[in-house]
């Protein structure tokens, strides 16, 4: 032992070290971890309140404060990927101790005091250990202790809509139904940020006879209801901070529990806890991610060198078959597989996997550039004579597509069919915020065919096949048949069998 | 005092580990790359497909090999929408992916797919997560059959949700099964049947393994009405709150679940199937099933048998501890290989890892084992691995069973209800000491019948190596 370390042990013998242990958290570990235990700057960093990694054995904790952690770690359902230094060359035993017992027992945590020799025996136990740890490599030693929820049989649905008080969900459709193993509630159910509720039902678990307290704190609305009765509810427009306890008698046993909620917009949260008979702490029923922000990380996706990237999943602004292509050179675009055309052009970044990548991965995630322009919204195939003055919502006309394929790595072609006309549409990044395209045509079609080119957006003829498309977009078009617009404003192309058309789309 | 030597004597052997029958090892992946597995295909020259949850497709190279150090790894495709089912024909991955079928081409021989053709896109989505399509491999007609999770696992939003349609190499769909509701994967048995897993959810009071025979109705009613789509006959109008026996009185076309999972029990979100079509190169377990676990990070197995038409079976309990949930799973019969593949997010599982990709292989060493269940007019017969010892196995006292069955209903899953506990009358070893034939008083026709034999003894004093099985016994023998 260094002789640092035994003068410093020599110090520490004494009754102040238990007393210290929230001095010297402070001092060491609310940096990082932050004051209350919830990782410092909203999330970046682990929370310590409620997590399994310290509230496992005391082993595990030490391990990871003698040693450090490094690589991916998955703390109440969000992984994280940082560094956390090694400080048992920092730290004595005592010290050490006065820590992990402090955080043992704080911010709702109850777990066991950790003693001078719990640090000593671990220091011995891992001799030689010159690395960080990683989380599999404690996970094979120290398997985590996940405390159980009073909540079982927990299943939440999420309802989408715009209100400004609770509604009654009785009264409306859900989206879907999920069980929730984890037996804690949690905003990620809501399957989005804004304009949703959910609502939870489960058994609560009473210990034993007496008095419970339930606190709910949210961001909107809330309210719990036990055993039929409405406890508590937040009614108004709010942020968190604005936590109504309430309170009810309950035998040993299981209770059903229904909890309703509801967001309007801007920041989302839901924290609630409950208090038994005898009991000090509160114990949660809800998953301690604060509220406010994006619960997932950003993971641009970003062509390669020369070469386009797909990204295909639901994409905001188009159909569900959305194909997304990220050009080199900064252009991108949404191809519908349901329509058969691209309806959303872009410039800057492609996309971003953070939401799809991310927990169940719900929702559509929006193109991540600028200067969006949304093309068009319809099938973009139909016959002349039912697009004679408007174009028809649902054309009649049975298109197939039959996939896409990179004649070369930078440039994708789609394959539609109808009506024995056979369309080979492709599209390669041309000159800065420029993107072209080409359509082949082969075959003969039973029937004079139109291509819907834009539609829903102000469309302005400029001459000579150019014409200017929403707000900073033009489309110059050559073909043998001119494009031309309908009586309803929408840009249509003829299609020839055998022929050739390019399209070219400028941002100005 | 010889029983309690006995004890004694078998305690220590009762700790049998997997590693002694069946050895697991994690296939390293490449470095820095989210590997959640979604399907698994096998390719000629010992390559082996995977691909991911965020639309990847990578190749390897040596995943047969003794030495998994020399595992490299090559990427073939990007950009797919969560794959969950791929087989390799006619020189190219085919795929089924969220919205269509697909089959991929090299044109260029370059080692990246550049032709991405979509075979067949005749379902519908609404563009919610849940809406998952499961793909099999190709039938002896050569189609693929999909399975169509409901719209948020709970409604029908858009065309299809809630069916099995099978897929024909020329892009036709046929509309086959209704009634589905949260698929896991899909396979083939060794008679070329379809069958799928169902979670426990709505309409599903435990999650099962379910026959896909086509025309019939699998359980939720929540999809029927795309029945008009196709001009098909209406499916059951299945009632709430009733029984699966009850309801398939009434209905024919209600095709029970050939092998309902106890939930919690036999994990709780039972994923891909995998059949041993192989001559005994990984255990005696020929024709049966392996159906993997996604929650509780495990493979279960599976006999089967018709009784008056309709399949139905026992599960046992059979490979644990893989490091992360599982999702597909392949079996290569003449290696001998069970490949496993999986992930945690959204939905967590057991293990250290939030993916994985790993393959097992048998030992050589058979573990003793009830090898297969199988129904008779007053009880059941048990065929084991290896010759019991007819004291013990020859008592009755060394068995006990109960039985229970679930409400079908609307709501999500169901308690373990109508309880009772069939008794075991007599065990009739056969003279081989590889049979034994228990008599029960007390089938209970539609129940899940639970046997726990932790009496039974091989013949040199083992005791068995998964001594629960539960049977699903929707048809008694006549």
């Amino acid at each position: 032992m260094s002789p640092r370390i035994a003068c410093l042990l020599g110090l520490a013998t004494s009754p102040l070290a238990a007393q210290d242990g929230g001095q010297l958290y402070t001092t060491h570990c609310s940096a990082c971890h932050a004051i209350d235990g919830q990782g410092a700057t909203g999330g970046t960093f682990p929370p310590l309140a409620g997590s399994p990694w310290v509230n496992s054995e005391a082993a595990l904790a030490i391990q990871i404060v003698l040693h450090g952690l490094d690589g991916p770690v998955d703390v109440l359902g969000k992984t994280y990927n940082l560094a956390m230094p090694p400080q048992g060359a920092v730290l004595a035993d005592p010290e050490i101790a006065a820590i992990l017992s402090y955080t043992r027992s704080s911010w709702g945590n109850r777990s066991s005091v950790v003693s001078p020799a719990d640090v000593a025996a671990a220091r011995k136990a891992s001799t030689g250990r010159t690395k960080p740890w990683t989380a599999p490599e404690l996970l094979k030693l120290h398997p985590l202790v996940i405390e159980k929820s009073a909540l079982t049989n927990l299943t939440s649905q999420a309802y989408f809509g715009e209100w400004s008080d609770l509604p009654d969900f009785t009264q409306l459709k859900a989206e879907n139904i999920e069980e929730e193993n984890s037996g804690l509630i949690s905003v990620r159910h809501g399957l989005r940020n804004d304009h949703f509720g959910v609502v939870w039902q489960a058994e609560f678990n009473a210990p034993e006879d007496g008095e419970y307290l339930f606190r709910l704190d949210c961001d909107d609305f809330g309210r719990v209801i036990v055993n039929g009765t409405s406890l508590m509810e937040i009614r108004e427009i709010g942020p968190m901070g604005r936590a109504k306890e309430g309170r009810i008698t309950l035998t040993k046993g299981k209770h059903p529990i229904r909890i309703e909620y509801a967001e309007a917009a801007g920041d989302q949260g839901i924290a609630l806890a409950w208090k038994g008979p005898g009991m000090e702490r509160w114990k949660p029923l809800s998953d301690l991610t604060s509220g406010g922000g994006d619960p997932w990380p950003n993971i641009p996706i970003i062509p390669p060198t020369g070469e386009a990237v797909v990204y295909r999943n639901f994409i905001e602004g188009t159909t569900p078959r959305a194909i997304g292509i990220g050009l080199p050179g900064g252009v991108s675009f949404a191809w519908s597989a349901d329509h058969f055309a691209p309806e959303l052009v872009w410039t800057g970044l492609f996309m971003d996997g953070g939401r799809h990548w991310t927990d169940r991965g719900v929702g559509n995630d929006p193109p991540a550039g600028e200067r969006i322009i949304k093309l068009a919204n319809a099938p973009a195939l139909a016959t002349a004579a039912e697009a004679a003055e408007r174009w028809p919502d649902r054309p009649a006309l049975a298109a197939r597509f039959r996939g896409y394929r990179f004649e070369s790595p930078d440039s994708p072609t789609f394959s539609v069919e109808a009506a024995g006309l056979k369309l080979l549409d492709r599209y390669q990044a041309g000159a800065p915020d420029t993107l072209d395209r080409t359509l082949r045509m082969t075959g003969r079609p039973s029937e004079p065919l139109l291509l819907l080119l834009a539609r829903g957006l102000p469309i302005t003829p400029v001459g000579d096949g150019r014409f200017s498309l929403g707000d900073g977009l033009a489309v110059e078009v050559r073909s043998p048949k001119p494009a031309r617009l309908l009586g309803d404003g929408s840009l249509v192309l003829p299609l020839d069998g055998d022929a050739t058309a390019g399209i070219r789309y400028l941002w100005r | 005092m010889r029983a309690l030597a006995t004890f004694i004597l078998t305690a220590g052997l009762s700790a049998a580990n997997q590693a002694d029958y069946y050895l697991r090892e994690e296939i390293p992946l490449p470095p820095g790359e989210v590997m959640e597995i979604g399907s698994i295909a096998l390719m000629p020259g010992k390559k082996l497909a995977v691909t991911t949850r965020r639309g990847d497709l990578w190749i390897a190279t040596g995943a047969y090999e003794e030495d998994l150090s020399k595992v490299r790894w090559s990427k073939f495709a990007h950009g797919l929408h969560e794959p969950l089912g791929m087989f390799w024909k006619d020189d190219s991955l085919w795929l089924t992916q969220r919205p269509e079928v697909s089959r991929l081409h090299d044109r260029n021989g370059d080692g990246k797919a550049d032709e991405f053709e979509t075979i067949s896109a005749g379902w519908g989505s609404r563009g919610d997560y849940h809406e998952y399509a499961f793909g099999s491999e190709p039938d002896r007609d050569g189609n693929v059959w999909v399975a169509l999770c409901l719209t948020g696992s709970f409604t029908a939003d858009a065309d299809w949700r809630g069916w099995c349609v099978r897929v024909t190499p020329q892009g036709e769909m046929i509309p086959t099964c209704s009634g589905i509701r949260s698929p896991g994967g899909i396979g083939f048995n060794s008679e070329g049947d379809c069958f799928y897993t169902d979670n426990q959810g709505i309409w599903n009071g435990s999650s099962s393994l379910k026959w896909l025979k086509p025309g019939s109705f699998q359980g939720c009613p929540v999809g029927n009405k795309f029945h008009e789509l196709a001009k098909l006959p209406a499916p059951p109008a299945v009632s709430d709150k009733s029984r699966i026996l009850a309801e398939r009185k009434k209905h024919p076309d209600f095709i029970p679940p050939a092998v309902i999972f106890p939930h919690a029990r036999i994990g709780q979100s039972p994923t891909g199937i995998a059949c041993d079509t192989s001559t005994g190169a990984f255990g005696p377990w020929r024709d049966q099933l392996y159906v993997a676990e996604q929650t509780h990070s495990q493979v279960q197995r599976v006999c089967l048998e018709k009784v008056n038409g309709i399949y139905q079976g026992a599960v046992f309990h059979f490979l644990e501890g893989f490091e992360a949930g599982l999702i597909p799973i392949r079996f290569d019969p003449q290696a001998g290989l069970l490949f496993a593949g999986g992930s945690n997010r959204g939905w967590g599982s057991r293990g250290s890892k939030p993916f994985t990709l790993e393959r097992v292989r048998w030992t050589g060493r058979t573990p003793f084992e009830i090898k297969t269940m199988s129904a008779r007019r007053d009880g059941f017969t048990l065929e084991f691995t290896s010759p019991v010892d007819p004291t013990s196995a020859g008592d009755p006292a060394s068995y006990s069973m109960d039985a229970w069955t679930y409400i079908h209903q609307a709501d999500y899953g169901s308690p373990e209800v109508d309880q009772a506990t069939p008794k075991v009358t007599a065990a009739t070893v056969s003279p081989d000491q590889l049979k034994v034939h228990l008599t029960i008083d007390g089938l209970v026709q539609g129940h899940v019948h639970h046997l726990k034999a932790p009496g039974v003894r091989s013949s040199s004093t083992a005791p068995l190596w998964h001594p629960e099985a539960f049977y699903t016994l929707n048809e008694i023998p006549r």
